[in-house]
C-alpha cells in the first residue's frame, strides 16, 4: 500500500502523482498543509522526515523522502518495462544529472513562485535570474536534441524520470514571474511531456492538445 | 533609431520549425505579444496573444488543428479569420460571428515566419531572396536593444569585407543573412539564414550557435551597464462588452457576398456537391451546424448547411438534393449552375448550435440531412470529443460525402436500406437512456425527426437535449384569426382577414417584402415586432426568440392581440 504525504500546490509532490498516474499505481493521499499551515514543520511530520520537506512516500513500512529519490524508487520497483529509470550505467548517470538540475530548478523557479505566491522571503531577482540561466541551457540542449532526433532530456527514445523531475517547476515558472517566451524548444518539450499517456494535470498546469497520430 | 509601435516593417518572428504539429508558439514583436500557430491546413496564424474574454494568453491555448481554444474559459477562435466560434457561457447558442481576435499579417518564407505590426506595406523579400535554398540557424534571444544588436552584428565583419546593410535591421555578412527581430525596446532575437543546405548541418548549427552565444553574452554584459530602455507600451484593447456578450437574440440580417462555384460534383446518387469559394481571401467564420442562404439565378433563396470542419474558411462545401419533383429551388442549382459561375450567398447563420460541453453527442442524419451533421462531426472530431454519427439512407449509393465520413475518427455508423420499423428500433438503441450532459442532433425527413423526438422522450431525454434542424415546416398552420397590422415605417394600417397571410396583404398593398419558403422555415421574411402579441407558427425561431415577442415570420405567423405594430 502506497501513501503519499502530499500538498496539492507543490510541484515536488506533483512529480510523484504524475509518475504514479503514468504507471497506473493506486495510492492514498495524506494532505499536508504546507501553506499557510506549515504542517511540514510539525512534530508528527518531522518524525517522518527530519528534513521537514515534502513529499514523503510510504510504501508499506518503508518511508522515503526527496522527490527525485522517490521517482527513482517508484520507477525501479513498479515500472516493469524498466523504461523510466533504465539500468544502463551511463543512462543512470544522465538521469541523475538531470535530477540535480531539477533541484536547481526548484531552488530558483520554485523559490520565485514561493515569493510571489506564498510570500516567502527569498531574493526574488536572484531566483528569477537563476531560473533563466537554467532554462537557457535546457532550451539549447533540447533544441539540438530535436535536430539529433532526441525528444527528451536524456538519450533514450522515451521519457525518463529526468523529464518528470524537471517538468513541474518549468511549467509553473510564470507564477514566479519567469517567462518561457525565449525558450521555444523548452516549450515544445513541455508539450511532449503533457502528451505522455497517463499524464495528469495540477492546478496551474494545463493539458496540451492532441499529439500527431502515428498510425 | 528608435523603435516605434507603428513600424510597418516585416520582421521574422519565428522559424518554420518552431511550429510543429498542434503547437502554439509564443512570440513578440515591437512589444506586442503574439500567439503563433499552424493549423492542419498549413496556414500560419499570427494573433494578439490574448483571449478576448479575459486577456489570458492564447499561447497556453490548445491548437485543435482548425481552432485555437483558450484553456481558461474555453472560448474558441477559428483558423484564418480568428473569429470566435464558441463561448461556453452560451452553450445553447453560437456567438455573433463578428467577435474576432486581433490578427497580424503573416508570411512564411525562407524557413522563417514573418509578420509586421500593421498592414501598411506589403511583404517584400530581402534582396537576393530567390537566389538560394535558405537554411535557418538556431535563433538567439538577447536581452539587449535591437539597434545595439544590429550594430554588434555589423562589427562582426572583417575590415576588408564590411557587412552589407539591408532594410529592416538586417545585414549580409559573408553570404550569411542576419535579421534582428525587435522584440521590445531592450530585447531582441537574432535570426540567421545560410544560403544553401550545409553538408554537416549539426556541426554548422553548433558553430554559428557558439558565435552568436558569445555575441549575446557580450551584448548582455554591455546592456547591464546601461539604464534599461523603457519597454514599448502596446495598448491591449479588450473586446467591447456588447461584442463579448451574447445578444438575447442574434439574428443577423447580413449582406450577401459573391462566391465562385469552384467545384461541382456528384457526391452520391441524388446528391450534388458544390464548393463555393471566396473571390479573394477567406470566407466568414461559421459555427458547426450553420447554413447559408444561396440566392439562385431565378430569384429564389434556398438554405444549405455548410459541411466544412473548424477553421476551413477558404470555401464552403454544401450538398444539394436532386429533387425529382420539379421544384424550382434546388433544381435550378443542379441543372444550370456550372463551375466558374458566380453566386450570391448570405453570411452564415446558425439555428442548430452544437454544444461542446457534452459527455456524449449523438448525431442522427437521414438522407441529405447529413450536411449539418457532417460539419458537427468534424468539429467534435478535431476536439477529440466523443460522438456517434448515425446516417440513414435508402441505398448505399445514396451515402453522400463518403470519403469525408471515412476520414473521421469517431464512431460513424451507416444504416442503409432499413425497413421503417427497424429504423425506429435502431434509433432507440442508438440513443439509449438519457443521462446528464448527453445531447442528440437530428436532421432529416420529418418522419425521422418525429421518430427521434418521441423515442428520445420515451427514453428520458429532456427537450433541451434534443436538437433539430428544420428546413421544412410540417405544422398545420392555423390561419383563422383576423387582426390589424400597423406598419410603422410605411405609415399604413392594414387588415389581415382569416385565410390570408400578413405577407400577402402587405404585397397586395404595394410593399416589396422578401420571402423564400413561405412556410415559416427559412427566416427570409423575418420582421421586427414593435408592439402586440405574436401567434408564432414558424419553426425558424427558437423558443426564447418566440417568447421575446420582438420578431416574427410574416409568411405564417399571426397575431394574438387585436393589433401588431411592425417595423416595416
Ligand atoms: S419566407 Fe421562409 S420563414 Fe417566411
Amino acid at each position: 500500500m502506497i501513501t503519499l504525504y502530499d500538498f496539492e500546490l507543490s510541484g515536488n509532490c506533483y512529480k510523484l502523482r504524475l509518475l504514479m498516474s503514468i504507471l497506473k499505481l493506486r495510492y492514498d493521499i495524506v494532505p499536508v498543509d504546507f501553506y499557510p499551515g506549515r504542517q511540514h514543520k510539525a512534530d508528527w511530520f518531522l518524525k517522518l522526515n527530519p528534513f521537514g520537506q515534502l513529499p514523503v512516500l510510504k510504501d508499506d513500512e518503508l518511508v522515503l523522502s526527496d522527490s527525485g529519490a522517490i521517482l527513482a524508487y517508484l520507477a525501479k520497483k513498479y515500472d516493469e518495462a524498466g523504461l523510466w529509470f533504465p539500468d544502463d550505467p551511463a543512462i543512470t548517470a544522465e538521469i541523475l544529472r538531470w535530477h540535480a538540475v531539477a533541484d536547481d530548478i526548484t531552488a530558483t523557479s520554485s523559490a520565485a513562485r514561493l515569493v510571489l505566491g506564498m510570500f516567502y522571503d527569498f531574493d526574488l531577482e536572484k531566483a528569477q535570474k537563476g531560473a533563466h540561466r537554467i532554462f537557457r541551457l535546457m532550451d539549447e540542449h533540447l533544441w539540438f536534441g530535436e535536430r539529433e532526433g532526441r525528444d527528451w532530456l536524456c538519450s533514450p527514445a522515451h521519457p525518463t524520470t529526468a523529464d518528470i523531475a524537471c517538468f513541474p517547476y518549468v511549467m509553473l515558472s510564470e507564477e514566479g514571474g519567469i517567462s518561457r517566451q525565449d525558450y521555444p524548444a523548452l516549450r515544445r518539450w513541455t508539450d511532449r511531456v503533457r502528451r505522455i499517456p497517463g499524464f495528469m494535470v495540477m492546478s496551474g498546469i494545463f493539458p496540451a492538445g492532441r499529439a500527431l497520430e502515428t498510425t | 533609431m528608435t523603435l516605434s509601435l507603428s513600424d510597418p516593417t516585416w520582421y521574422p518572428i519565428a522559424s518554420s520549425e518552431d511550429l510543429p504539429f498542434r503547437h502554439v508558439y509564443q512570440g513578440q514583436l515591437l512589444g506586442r505579444e503574439l500567439a503563433v500557430w499552424r493549423a492542419d491546413d498549413g496556414n500560419v496564424n499570427v494573433w494578439e496573444n490574448r483571449c478576448l474574454h479575459r486577456g489570458v494568453r492564447l499561447s497556453i491555448g490548445i491548437n485543435e488543428g482548425g481552432e485555437l481554444k483558450c484553456q481558461y474559459h474555453g472560448w474558441r477562435y477559428a483558423n484564418r479569420s480568428a473569429g470566435c466560434t464558441y463561448i461556453p457561457a452560451h452553450p445553447a447558442d453560437a456567438p455573433a460571428r463578428r467577435i474576432e481576435n486581433r490578427t497580424y499579417p503573416v508570411r512564411e518564407a525562407y524557413g522563417l515566419v514573418w509578420s509586421s505590426a500593421n498592414n501598411d506595406i506589403a511583404f517584400t523579400p530581402f534582396p537576393g531572396a530567390d537566389s538560394a535554398d535558405w537554411f535557418a540557424l538556431r535563433p538567439m534571444p538577447a536581452n539587449a536593444a535591437p539597434e545595439d544588436v544590429h550594430a554588434a552584428l555589423v562589427r562582426l565583419a572583417p575590415d576588408d569585407q564590411p557587412a552589407e546593410l539591408l532594410p529592416g535591421l538586417a545585414l549580409r555578412l559573408d553570404g550569411t543573412l542576419y535579421f534582428v527581430q525587435p522584440v521590445d525596446a531592450g530585447r531582441s532575437v537574432i535570426r540567421g539564414l545560410l544560403a544553401g543546405q550545409p553538408d554537416d548541418a549539426l556541426t554548422t548549427l553548433r558553430h554559428y550557435n557558439e558565435i552568436l552565444t558569445k555575441l549575446r553574452d557580450r551584448l548582455e554584459r554591455a546592456a547591464a551597464r546601461k539604464p534599461a530602455p523603457t519597454p514599448l507600451q502596446p495598448i491591449f484593447e479588450k473586446v467591447a462588452v456588447d461584442l463579448a456578450t451574447m445578444p438575447e437574440i442574434a439574428i443577423p440580417r447580413g449582406n450577401t457576398m459573391p462566391v465562385v462555384v469552384k467545384r461541382k460534383w456528384t457526391s452520391a446518387d441524388g446528391v450534388i456537391g458544390f464548393e463555393l469559394a471566396a473571390r479573394d481571401g477567406h470566407l466568414p467564420t461559421f459555427q458547426p451546424g450553420a447554413h447559408i442562404d444561396v440566392h439562385l439565378p431565378n430569384g429564389l433563396i434556398r438554405q444549405y448547411s455548410i459541411t466544412n470542419g473548424p477553421g476551413e474558411l477558404m470555401s464552403y462545401i454544401i450538398g444539394v438534393k436532386q429533387e425529382s419533383a420539379s421544384k424550382g429551388g434546388s433544381k435550378i442549382l443542379v441543372d444550370t449552375v456550372r463551375e466558374g459561375d458566380l453566386l450570391s450567398i448570405s453570411e452564415p447563420r446558425n439555428n442548430f448550435p452544437l454544444r461542446r460541453d457534452a459527455v456524449r453527442s449523438v448525431l442522427i442524419a437521414g438522407g441529405i440531412g447529413i450536411t449539418p451533421l457532417l460539419s458537427m462531426a468534424r468539429f467534435l472530431d478535431k476536439s477529440s470529443l466523443p460522438y456517434e454519427l448515425h446516417y440513414f439512407t435508402r441505398a448505399g449509393e445514396q451515402v453522400a460525402f463518403r470519403g469525408d465520413l471515412e476520414a473521421l475518427h469517431g464512431k460513424v455508423i451507416l444504416h442503409t436500406g432499413l425497413p421503417r420499423a427497424e429504423i425506429a428500433s435502431t434509433i432507440a438503441t442508438a440513443l439509449g437512456e438519457w443521462s446528464r450532459a448527453q445531447h442528440v442532433y437530428v436532421c432529416g425527413p420529418s418522419a425521422m425527426l418525429e421518430s427521434v423526438r418521441t423515442t428520445a422522450a420515451a427514453q428520458g431525454w429532456p427537450d433541451e437535449a434534443i436538437h433539430f434542424e428544420y428546413f421544412k415546416n410540417d405544422k398545420v398552420i392555423d390561419d383563422s384569426s383576423s387582426f390589424e397590422i400597423e406598419l410603422a415605417r410605411s405609415a399604413m394600417t392594414l387588415h389581415v382577414p382569416s385565410g390570408r397571410t400578413i405577407l400577402e396583404i402587405m404585397r397586395e398593398n404595394g410593399l416589396t417584402v422578401p420571402s423564400s419558403c413561405e412556410q415559416g422555415a427559412c427566416g427570409t421574411c423575418l420582421t421586427t415586432v414593435m408592439e402586440g402579441e405574436v401567434d408564432h407558427q414558424d419553426v425558424y425561431l427558437n423558443d426564447s426568440e418566440k417568447r421575446s415577442n420582438a420578431c416574427m415570420m410574416t409568411c405564417v405567423s399571426r397575431a394574438k392581440s387585436a393589433r401588431l405594430v411592425l417595423d416595416i
